[in-house]
């Protein structure tokens, strides 16, 4: 016994850490709050209460994280109602446009617009449908709004749209309510001008403007635009008319290529008259 | 006033059981401290660990034995007090009391206490401390231990150690 003593008090500080780990695992053996229970309950809300207490206290690191951690929140948001919002209105576009095929009797090529330029003299857009799609040069462009532009030029896969405000476009085209004809040319930003309309004949502010049965590249009866000014021009024989484009080039995303070439023969007889007569602009 | 306090001083060094209950009072302080107000010194998620600063004070002034029921204690105070694992903290701080004992020196705690000394010490117990409590505390994830001990326990043994300057300044210039 004597002897025994004498090794626990020896090595009892040994002895006192063996027993103290069995211990500590013994402990985290029965392991969670509910084993241990209203004791344990006791004190957490105990302390609880005092940290509720003090909650008035800031904490300017928790705070600052807290800050971060909103403005993440707050970006991921406005990423996510910018979407929406971009979901919306494409689902409005979509809507519309499947009124479309109503409007024309020939094929319609849907296509996204991939690039475009609107600030410039030339203004192009470029689409993902080329030949591969069934599109061709020549062929008109539209939109649900109007008239967007024509074909110039096709790859397999793509296609470049000369825009309707571009200064090389043209459009002969017509007064809805008076079958007035003219011919449509951009003027710069986001002003279209009727030309060729002589004082005496009766355009108003308001009239709708829609390409003409005879122009020779776009189909008849496509929206233009919207009279805005119809003045007389000083000097001249002829009104001013200022026409607001139907189509908002600056957010242009979704058009239909009309499958429907112009008759060659007709477009072959017109170059032909061009050449011979300078100064006369093509319908 | 003088001579009533160095009294309360010598009965304070003298009786055990005052000083026992002295010790038990600074844990049980320390531990709400800590759960309650160390999060205004909360630096990405770390905390300096009083309790282990204590463990080792206890350790130096009364031997390894005693470091080692008050690590146990401490640890199984702060384990009901901050809803960790019971046992966790105990181990972690039991071991941290062994070591911290081996420096224990008899008659002269204030002058281990109150050197660069105690600051090593510290360090020493908490790099120790934060493995076991690292280890105990990854094992049910899948998280990888050196990464999470090199960025958390590391980083925690040295705020530990910075929070131990202030009782070696304090012993320091009580001993002068």
């Amino acid at each position: 016994m004597r002897g025994f003593i004498e090794f626990v008090v020896r090595f009892k500080n040994a002895i006192t850490l063996i027993v103290l780990v069995v211990m500590s695992l013994s402990f985290m053996s029965i392991g969670n709050l509910s084993d241990l229970g209203g004791f344990r309950a006791v004190i957490v809300g105990s302390i609880g209460w005092i940290q509720s207490v003090f909650a008035w206290i800031p904490n300017p690191v928790a705070l600052k994280a807290e800050n971060t951690a909103l403005r993440e929140l707050n970006l991921q948001l406005a990423v996510e109602a910018a979407r929406s919002r971009q979901a919306m209105l494409e689902n409005a576009t979509l809507r519309s446009m499947l009124k479309l095929p109503a409007m024309t009797d020939h094929r319609l090529i849907a296509a996204d617009v991939i690039g475009k330029t609107t600030t410039q003299q030339r203004n192009y857009a470029t689409i993902n449908m080329g030949r591969a799609d069934g599109v061709r040069e020549d062929m008109s462009v539209i939109n649900d709004a109007g008239l967007v532009g024509i074909v110039i030029g096709a790859s397999e896969h793509f296609a470049v749209l000369q825009l309707l405000i571009n200064r090389d476009t043209r459009v002969s085209a017509k007064v809805q309510r008076t079958r007035v004809d003219g011919i449509v040319q951009w003027e710069g930003e986001n002003i279209l001008v009727l030309k060729n309309v002589p004082r005496t004949l009766d355009v108003r502010v308001g009239d709708r403007i829609l390409t003409s049965n005879y122009s020779a590249r776009y189909p008849a009866n496509i929206v233009i635009g919207t009279v805005r000014m119809a003045d007389d021009e000083a000097n001249t024989l002829f009104r001013r008319i200022v026409v607001d484009p139907s189509v908002n080039f600056s957010t242009l995303e979704q058009v239909f290529v009309v499958d429907a070439k112009p008759n060659p023969e007709r477009l072959a007889l017109e170059r032909r008259i061009d050449e011979r007569t300078p100064g006369r602009i093509a319908p | 006033m003088a001579t009533k306090s160095s009294i309360r001083s010598s009965e304070f060094a003298s009786n055990p059981n005052i000083r026992f209950v002295w010790y038990g009072v600074v844990a049980l302080v320390l531990s709400v401290v800590h759960v309650v107000f160390l999060r205004f010194l909360e630096v990405s998620s770390v905390t300096p660990d009083l309790l282990l600063v204590f463990t080792v004070w206890v350790a130096l002034v009364e031997g390894q034995f005693t470091g080692m029921i008050a690590g146990f204690l401490c640890g199984l105070l702060f384990d009901v007090v901050s809803t960790d694992v019971i046992g966790t903290n105990a181990l972690a701080k039991t071991f941290a009391g062994f070591i911290a004992g081996y420096f224990y020196r008899e008659g002269f705690a204030a002058e281990q206490i109150g050197s660069s000394r105690f600051m090593f010490i510290v360090a020493l117990a908490a790099l120790v401390h934060n493995l076991i409590y690292n280890f105990f505390f990854l094992r049910p994830m899948q998280t990888s231990f050196m990464m999470f001990f090199l960025q958390y326990g590391v980083a925690s043994t040295l705020y530990t150690t910075t929070a131990a300057v202030f009782p070696m300044l304090y012993t320091n210039r009580k001993k002068e």
